[in-house]
């Protein structure tokens, strides 16, 4: 009962604080909404709109349909069309546009001749080229099997096979070929997890940061910072255990923690219309064990330090690698196989893990057990080494 | 039991140096128990032993009949501490951090109430109950610390300095707080380093120097073995002198020694002589005793006298009155906690170096 009391305090006394300062509620629930905008929207999403330029100096139906069909997709933005290969490649020189598509002059003659329609990139930026040169590709090889077909027929008319109206049915004809070439071959994509957005895959896991990041920092401040300025000494002056004083501590901040992951999954659920498959509750109880961990970690490392400062220095060699390793921002496979293994003694990776199955794949926490059991361990570890070397001396 | 505390070879050592070495002292019951020395000298480590804030190294201490090592959770009951820095969360009100205090301890709730408000009103912070620890005064803090630590009816209270950075009047107020929290039978360590303080308020003093306890008397017995110590110093100089002279001089006595005299000074005294004349002060002058004479403002006349002996002050006040002087004011210095402090701190500094 009386320990219960003190254990209150601490949940009481982090609230009270945070009443208290407005400011510091709102900066810890606008810091990781800022963090999805900025990586979400800013860097790795899907690019779309796209400033080009297209040159187009033939006419005919194949210009006509390769205008119509850069147009109607959303990754460029077409800014304009014109002859002038010159005036376009000095709209990508001077940034006007991200790139030139130049369509050569003998683009709809059907004289057999190999055609080659270039991209004049601005490699400069790493993001756009990358997006532009696939979709790009993709958009002649598409033109380049309805041509082929387009002259098969055309050939085949003018063996006398089908005599037709020549000029009248040419669209007729390209689009019968296009469905033959598509019915050639048929690429089927089965996204098991329906359509994926970056922002999806990014917000598991900005959710796992922000309480790792938030919960070790804490702990500085509540351990260390007190060790430095007094309070935790006013606690050890009573006849208070260090489990019960580190206990409080450790409740006041899941009790913050907790409260932050609610109202960040129902802005994530908002502001970015994410759907968490896997249902709040289990979410909650990742972000809830991902939470104690780095708790636990944070105790680990307080455990002997006397300044707030001292403690910044000791946690962020782990804060940082771990943020950056963890896969938060790009899947883990993708990285140099050094880091792949370094990433397996993070504990946040697990907690990502698990949270990217339960929130993208609608997993449930049996699936994930594994994880669960890892950041268990984890965690024990870390509250074994921390209580150990706690340090009761002020 | 008589003693509230009482060290055995108190000991604390962080690697290879030695922050308290040694120490043994015992402090009565009721008493007020001033503790002085140098900064790193070792007096917070010696506290911090005694309030179970860090353990020994070795030796130990009985704090209010329990031993520090043994039931440090019985001693933590019995002693309430104010620390130098006012530790208390700055983002709570007074009343919520002694409330936090008062919990710590284990008060039960339907006495908690009221030995709060009481001891608001003892310190005189009602007033300011529920103001948050970050809007107080220098003064108003250590209001609040003392309710804080004084919750549990403590036996024995540690104060660290607690009137540091304080203007005078606020000082008072705390000073006349110890006294009255003294009358009502808490035994009270003080830490400070203000002399005046600890010389108006202390029964006894103790004076740590580089880990160890190199004084411990009353405030006036400390400045009485000061005065004794260079009352034998002087004499044993004079012998010295003496033999020196005889020997260089094979075997004849100097007749005056005071050109070997100039530099003491064993007495100082201070008159204010409203018809002040040259006459007067010559024939202060021509005292033998009066090794040094000052003319200051407002007719004042400062004298160093070489001498112990009580009659000089008497022989000063016959000249000058023979000489139809009025004297309006005189007053004499005898040596203070601080000269005693001087003293004491220098000679084991002295030795430290040999």
């Amino acid at each position: 009962m009386l320990e219960l009391k003190k254990l209150s305090w601490m949940v009481k006394k982090e609230w009270l604080s945070l009443r208290r300062h407005p400011g510091r509620l709102v900066s810890i629930i606008a810091f990781p909404i800022i963090m999805i905008l900025l990586f979400g929207y800013g860097m790795g999403g899907d690019l779309s709109n796209l400033p080009v330029v297209v040159v187009s100096q033939d006419h005919g139906d194949l210009t006509d349909l390769t205008l119509d069909t850069i147009k109607s997709e959303d990754i460029y933005h077409v800014v304009n069309i014109t002859s002038d290969t010159n005036a376009a490649k000095e709209m990508v020189d001077s940034g006007q546009v991200k790139a030139a598509i130049i369509l050569p002059t003998n683009y709809d003659s059907s004289d057999g001749q190999q055609k080659t329609a270039t991209l004049y990139l601005d490699s400069s930026d790493q993001m756009g080229s990358q997006t532009l040169v696939p979709a790009t590709q993709s958009i002649f090889s598409q033109l380049s099997i309805k041509q082929a077909t387009a002259q098969q027929t055309s050939t085949m008319g003018s063996n006398g096979t089908n005599v037709v109206n020549e000029d009248a049915d040419t669209s007729g004809s390209l689009s019968a070929s296009l469905d033959s070439a598509k019915s050639t071959i048929n690429l089927q994509i089965n996204r098991i997890y329906g359509n994926v957005k970056y922002m999806d895959f990014l917000v598991p896991a900005i959710l796992g940061m922000t309480i790792m990041m938030s919960c070790m920092m804490g702990m500085g401040a509540s351990i260390a910072g007190e060790r430095e300025t007094g309070e935790l000494a006013r606690l050890f002056m009573t006849p208070t255990s260090v489990a019960t004083v580190i206990g409080g501590k450790i409740l006041g901040k899941l009790s913050v923690e907790m409260f932050r992951s609610v109202v960040l999954l129902i802005s994530a659920i908002i502001l970015f219309s994410i759907t968490i498959k896997g249902g709040i509750i289990p979410t909650l109880i990742l972000l809830f064990l991902g939470a104690l961990c780095f708790v636990g970690f944070g105790i680990m490392l307080s455990a002997r330090t006397s300044t707030q400062e001292d403690y910044t220095q000791l946690v962020m060699p782990f804060a940082m690698p771990m943020m950056f390793v963890s896969g938060v921002f790009y899947p883990i496979e993708t990285m140099p196989w050094i880091l792949q293994k370094l990433a397996y003694v993070f504990p946040l990776t697990y907690l990502n893990d698990a949270m990217r199955a339960v929130m993208i794949k609608g997993q449930t926490l049996g699936d994930v057990w594994l994880d669960i059991a890892v950041l268990l361990g984890f965690t024990l570890l870390f509250f074994l080494i921390g209580v150990k070397r706690f340090n009761r001396d002020v | 039991m008589k003693y509230a505390i009482e060290t055995f070879d108190l000991t604390k050592k962080y690697k290879n140096f030695t922050a308290v070495n040694s120490i043994n002292f015992k402090i009565p019951k009721g008493t007020i128990f001033g503790m002085l020395g140098p900064n790193g000298a070792g007096k917070t480590t010696t506290i911090k032993m005694l309030n179970c804030l860090t353990q020994p190294t070795s030796g130990t201490a009985s704090v209010a009949e329990f031993d520090v090592k043994e039931n440090p959770n019985e001693v933590r009951e019995k002693i309430g501490i104010v620390p130098q820095a006012v530790s208390l969360y700055k983002d709570l009100t007074v009343r919520e951090n002694a409330e936090l205090c008062s919990d710590y301890y284990g008060i039960p709730d339907e006495e908690k109430n009221d030995r709060i408000s009481n001891l608001m009103d003892l310190v005189d912070i009602s007033y300011a109950k529920d103001k948050l620890i970050s809007q107080l005064s220098g003064g108003q803090k250590q209001k609040a610390s003392l309710v804080a630590s004084l919750v549990h009816r403590p036996d024995i209270l540690f104060l660290d300095e607690p009137t540091i950075g304080l203007d005078p009047t606020t000082k008072r107020v705390l000073w006349n707080l110890i006294r009255d929290l003294n009358n009502s039978g808490h035994t009270i360590i003080l830490c400070s380093h203000d002399m005046h303080e600890v010389d108006m308020l202390c029964d006894n003093v103790g004076i740590i120097n580089t880990g160890k306890l190199v004084a411990y008397d009353t405030p006036q017995g400390l400045k009485d073995s000061l005065l004794k110590d260079e009352k034998m110093e002087y004499e044993k100089n004079i012998s010295h002198t003496l033999n020196e002279v005889h020997n260089e001089n094979g075997g004849n006595l100097p007749i005056n020694l005071s050109q070997n005299q100039d530099n003491i000074c064993l007495k100082k005294m201070s008159f204010i002589i409203e018809n002040q004349n040259e006459e007067i002060i010559n024939s202060i002058k021509a005292l033998k005793p009066v090794n040094e004479v000052k003319l200051g403002e407002n007719n004042r006349i400062n004298l160093k006298i070489n001498s112990f002996d009580d009659d000089v002050v008497n022989d000063v006040i016959k000249t000058i009155i023979s000489k139809n002087g009025k004297i309006s004011a005189v007053s004499t210095e005898e040596p203070s906690l601080e000269d005693v402090f001087m003293k004491v701190t220098s000679e084991v500094d002295k030795d430290a170096r040999a």
